[in-house]
């Protein structure tokens, strides 16, 4: 069967961590014996070395600073020929070697990677963590600004929109994104990480032009990754931001670095190795609407639904993991649920199930975990839920009787999400090893069951209001780096306005 | 690399001392930079932490390796690389030059002299610098041999002898050939493409285009003679488009529908396609070859093999306006109305695979007015190195057919300069005289460095170099292999007018700069800003 491909770009170095975590989770959840419900080919490619070796690598382009790869050589290992001697009469200037922490290490020697490692505090960069190994076109580094070095910031928007001008970067990357599509026999689209506060933004918001004019036809979903905070520079390249996703790309979901309380994981949120770990879980989990063998959508069918009438912003939510008692049945579990099936991590937004539109991804659940057979099935019987005969169907009916005006689209995938080291091991002690709650635990959780939603709605209004009275406190022409870097105050009002044109999309109550 | 000379704690230094910290931070990156310069400088390799190499002798890719720390020394290294992105060239003499200035400056300030003074004396010396660079410099005809010698001047500056002389006539001749007479030539019409295969010395020029991409059909031709080139920008594959898509307002049966009609409506536009290759090519020696900027899908690649059609998928935007220019014909937006003229000829055509990469190369073209410099190596970071030196020799052939002139290498310049300025500061009442004489001796790093560079006494160099441009009236530069003065014009020995003329701007506005740091320092350092 043919796959719909899809082209993967991370902008800046939290996307590239939530992306580390999410190629990883993604590896540790290959099958090699049994068929996958799961199509790895839609994020995945297959090629070739000159050596005549086979390789599966992620179809991924990203961007990074300057000294932000630490041990990752930019070129990757996999193609890597047999190095040679130095030509004579050369002056060696060599930094002094990167050392690899213990994980990486034993991933080079192949050694089992069953031991407890102490990611929480060797992990400097995602290259740290990252179990995957890339194709030699993926990582890109700019070479004009120095990954945290504070002579040489790159903090604000402009600053990345003309580095995307130089002739040299852009030529090159958009090469790049035409050799990986040109392979694909059915090009569905591209998925979009970005930094959002920062100036990978203008980057991310240059090359969704390019984009636009090239591949005109091809849906673009992004994920602007926002860090919180009310720091007004940080705010204006959001917004010049949120403006560019709103005008270039088919959809965007805003995702949160400062994650919400779970009842079943104690993540550090300062910690980016880990809060990135959840949106990394959120995406996997979400995505299996279009990646699975089984799926007749593909990212055109997503975007253009919830984007429909200008709806340009979707919220995203996620349930980690989903709390299946062990010895319990789905119907049971749904019976007693209280609250959200889901939480938000998208940025000041609360998502609320009524009058909205929504897909929602459970996965995990084997389905005869789903009641009991009419024999034992007990109490189960009295329960309307029970005439139900599978996962898809009941947990539709769920969200039909527990909200009100609400469309959604479920979609069921049986393949837990494998979270075996480098995920972070935040689990609570109630999760078992295979995801079961109050199963009992020796060693790691190594598989968890997930539910991850994508919703619109009026809350989605909401968040940009929000944002929107962040925005209007800004006095942006004090910031006059922008203007030395080629924003006009004009266009910063401009841009403020069409994000409250943005907004009043919402306005209206009836969805469907 | 991070250089510890370059990384004092990034104090605020006050203003008297700012001074100090400004020259030691030129000194730094000075010292760096210096055992670059010259087809005698070292070949530099570059190991990052991770073990990536990176291996040159450009003062531009070493400025862009370096992680620079102090703010002086990062200042000095942008006008230096905006040397390099408007003429290509330079970067290192700019260093040189900068830091050197700021040497002599300190001397002069030493002996109680105003910064101001010094350098109203430097922008005197500019001045009559600019006007010694018209005098000495040499017009010339464009032809073969002259731009032979600038690139083999810029190109043995980077690359070892052997290599230098393959790749300056592959750069001469890839520009004679996109030149037309009296039109600006356009280098983006020499498409530079990356073969990791062989060795540097198999980098040829191709009369006309190679892709980096090959047909993806099994049955498809790999190789066809007497082609028709057709070129285009129209999408051949069925894709969802927002009017059929959608799960939520829409039924299956309706989306199916929308889906037939809109594969049918494809599938026309490959059938004319194939019925003009059939009214064209059946029954000749004629073939068909269609490169296609959008996509075609399987089931189209699949209609047009079983006619014999060759057809490439995402040609980049750029290869369309070469295509046109190297074979003819012009690229199509839709398919009405197709005409023959329309189209474009190749002697031959054919794919070319290397572990996953295909190439397909489009060949003896009539009068190829864009054409392709195939660069080989065994390895990344050799690949990266000559395209960065043919990048620079094209650049200077580039500069010489702009300026129609040349000027003389090897120090002459410098030499003949600092002869002159010395004549010239004599003339000049004041004290800023003494900044003249300060800038003609920054000027001479040149020649002493390069001297250095080839084992030689810069001293010794020097004074050789002066007793003899003081007898003759041709500019005087330095052979580095006896260490004897030379004609550089002799040798065939030539650098670009233009870069020359930016150094002495550039270096001269920088170093003044840095030397009214006080003043400076009042603007606030947003004013440093390049
Ligand atoms: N064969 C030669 N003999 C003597 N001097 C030469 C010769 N070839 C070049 N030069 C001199 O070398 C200098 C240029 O060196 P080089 O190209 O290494 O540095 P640059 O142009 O300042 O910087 P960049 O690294 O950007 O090219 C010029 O002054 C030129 O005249
Ligand atoms: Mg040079």
């Amino acid at each position: 069967m043919s796959a719909h491909e899809i082209l993967t770009l991370q902008f800046g170095h939290y996307s590239n961590y939530v992306g580390a975590h999410w190629w990883n989770v993604q590896e540790a959840g290959f099958r090699y014996d049994s068929p996958s419900e799961i199509n790895h080919d839609v994020l995945f490619r297959e090629g070739v070395t000159l050596k005549n070796e086979v390789t599966f690598t992620p179809r991924l382009l990203l961007v990074d600073l300057k000294g932000s790869l630490k041990t990752l050589p930019q070129e990757g290992e996999l193609y890597s020929l047999p190095s040679q001697s130095a030509p004579d009469q050369v002056e060696i200037i060599a930094q002094p070697p990167e050392e690899k922490n213990e994980f990486q290490k034993d991933i080079e020697t192949n050694a089992t990677l069953t031991k407890i490692y102490d990611l929480e505090r060797q992990v400097r960069v995602w290259s740290d963590f990252l179990y995957t190994r890339f194709h030699p076109r993926t990582v890109n580094t700019v070479q004009e600004y120095q990954h945290d070095n504070e002579n040489t910031p790159f903090d604000i928007f402009p600053l990345g929109a003309n580095l995307w001008k130089k002739d040299q970067f852009s030529e090159d990357f958009s090469d790049k994104i035409r050799n990986y599509i040109e392979e694909c026999n059915s090009f569905q689209g591209f998925h979009i990480l970005c930094d959002s506060t920062d100036a990978f933004a203008g980057i991310t918001v240059s090359c969704l032009e390019h984009l636009n004019d090239d591949y005109d036809t091809k849906p673009v979903l992004g994920f602007p990754l926002v860090q919180p905070s009310t720091n007004p520079i940080h705010l204006l390249n959001l917004a010049l931001c949120f403006d560019g996703f709103a005008e270039h790309s088919s959809l965007f979901v805003p995702l949160t670095s400062k994650p919400p309380q779970f009842n079943y994981i104690a993540p550090n949120p300062d910690l980016k190795y880990h809060t990135s770990a959840i949106l990394a879980a959120t995406l996997d989990t979400l995505s299996l609407n279009y990646r699975l063998k089984s799926a007749k959508n593909t990212l055109i069918d997503v975007c253009s639904d919830f984007a429909t009438n200008g709806r340009k912003v979707a919220t995203a939510s996620v349930c980690l993991p989903f709390p299946l008692k062990t010895n319990e049945d789905f119907i049971d579990c749904l019976n007693t649920w209280e609250g959200h099936l889901s939480q938000s991590v998208t940025p000041w937004c609360d998502i609320n199930p009524d009058n909205s539109l929504q897909l929602v991804v459970l996965r995990g659940i084997p389905e005869r975990r789903l009641k009991k057979p009419p024999n034992l099935a007990e109490k189960q019987r009295n329960y309307p839920a029970y005439r139900c005969n599978d996962l898809k169907e009941m947990l539709s009916y769920f969200i039909v009787c527990t909200s009100y005006g609400t469309k959604s689209e479920v979609t069921v995938c049986g393949e837990q999400m494998a979270v075996k080291t480098p995920f972070p091991g935040f689990f609570t002690e109630r999760v078992g090893n295979t995801g079961d709650i109050d199963g009992g635990r020796s060693g790691p959780v190594e598989k968890i069951n997930t539910l991850a939603g994508l919703h619109t709605g009026k809350f989605v209004g909401t968040m940009l209001e929000t944002l929107s009275q962040e925005l209007e406190k800004i006095k942006y022409k004090k910031y006059h780096q922008f203007v030395s870097e080629g924003v006009e105050n004009d266009q910063f009002r401009e841009c403020f306005d069409r994000l409250l044109d943005l907004k009043d999309c919402y306005e209206d109550n009836y969805l469907i | 690399m991070a250089i510890s000379l370059l990384n004092p704690k990034a104090e605020v230094a006050r203003a008297a001392q700012a001074l100090a910290v400004n020259i030691s931070a030129a000194k730094g990156i000075q010292d760096v930079m210096k055992s670059n310069l010259g087809p005698k400088g070292t070949m530099k390799m570059l190991v990052s932490g991770a073990g990536d190499i990176k291996i040159t002798k450009d003062g531009n890719v070493l400025l862009h390796e370096m992680q620079i720390q102090h703010p002086t020394a990062s200042l000095i290294a942008r006008a230096s690389t905006a040397q390099d992105d408007m003429t290509g060239d330079g970067t290192t003499s700019t260093v040189l030059v900068i830091g050197e200035l700021l040497k002599q400056a300190d001397i002069l300030i030493g002996e109680g002299l105003h910064p101001r003074v010094v350098t109203e004396g430097f922008d005197k010396a500019r001045a009559k610098t600019l006007e010694i660079l018209d005098s000495i410099k040499i017009a010339i005809e464009i032809n073969r041999e002259n731009l032979l010698d600038v690139a083999r001047t810029s190109l043995r500056t980077k690359v070892h002898q052997i290599l230098a002389n393959v790749l300056a006539d592959v750069c001469v001749d890839a520009v004679l050939a996109i030149k037309s007479k009296d039109k600006p030539v356009d280098l983006h019409m020499v498409e530079l493409m990356e073969m990791q295969h062989k060795t540097e010395t198999d980098t040829t020029l191709i009369k006309g285009l190679v892709l980096d991409h090959g047909s993806r059909h099994p049955d498809m031709p790999k190789r066809l003679k007497n082609c028709y080139i057709l070129t285009c920008n129209v999408s051949m594959e069925y894709e969802k488009s927002e009017v059929n898509s959608g799960f939520f307002y829409k039924t299956a049966e309706e989306r199916e529908k929308m889906v037939q009609a809109e594969r049918e409506f494809i599938e026309q536009r490959v059938k004319k396609v194939i019925a003009l290759k059939k009214k064209l090519c059946d029954g000749t020696d004629k073939s068909f070859v269609v490169i296609n900027q959008k996509g075609i899908d399987p089931m189209s690649l699949d209609l047009l093999a079983k006619e014999g059609i060759m057809a490439l998928r995402r040609a980049k935007r750029r290869n369309m306006e070469r295509l046109a220019l190297a074979c003819g014909g012009i690229a199509l937006n839709h398919f009405d109305d197709m005409q023959e003229s329309q189209l474009g000829y190749a002697g031959v055509v054919y794919e070319h695979v290397l572990g996953e990469n295909k190439y397909t190369f489009v060949e003896e073209c009539k009068i190829p007015q864009s054409v392709t410099i195939l660069i080989k190596g065994p390895n990344k970071h050799t690949l990266t190195q000559i395209k960065d030196a043919v990048r620079d020799g094209l650049r200077a052939i580039n500069n010489a057919i702009e300026d129609k002139a040349l000027i003389p290498g090897a120090g002459a310049f410098e030499v003949t300069a600092h002869k002159e300025l010395m004549a010239y500061k004599d003339t000049v009442k004041g004290k800023s005289r003494l900044g003249i004489g300060a800038y003609a001796e920054a000027l001479l790093v040149i020649p002493k460095v390069l001297a250095t560079n080839s084992g030689f006494d810069a001293q010794d160099t020097i004074v050789k170099l002066q007793e003899e441009s003081r007898n003759n009236k041709e500019p005087i530069g330095l052979d580095l292999a006896s260490g004897q003065p030379i004609n550089p014009k002799d040798a065939g020995i030539f650098d670009n007018y233009i870069v020359k003329k930016q150094i002495i701007n550039s270096c001269s506005v920088i170093a003044s700069n840095l030397l009214l740091v006080d003043e400076i320092m009042r603007a606030g350092m947003s004013s440093l800003k390049g």
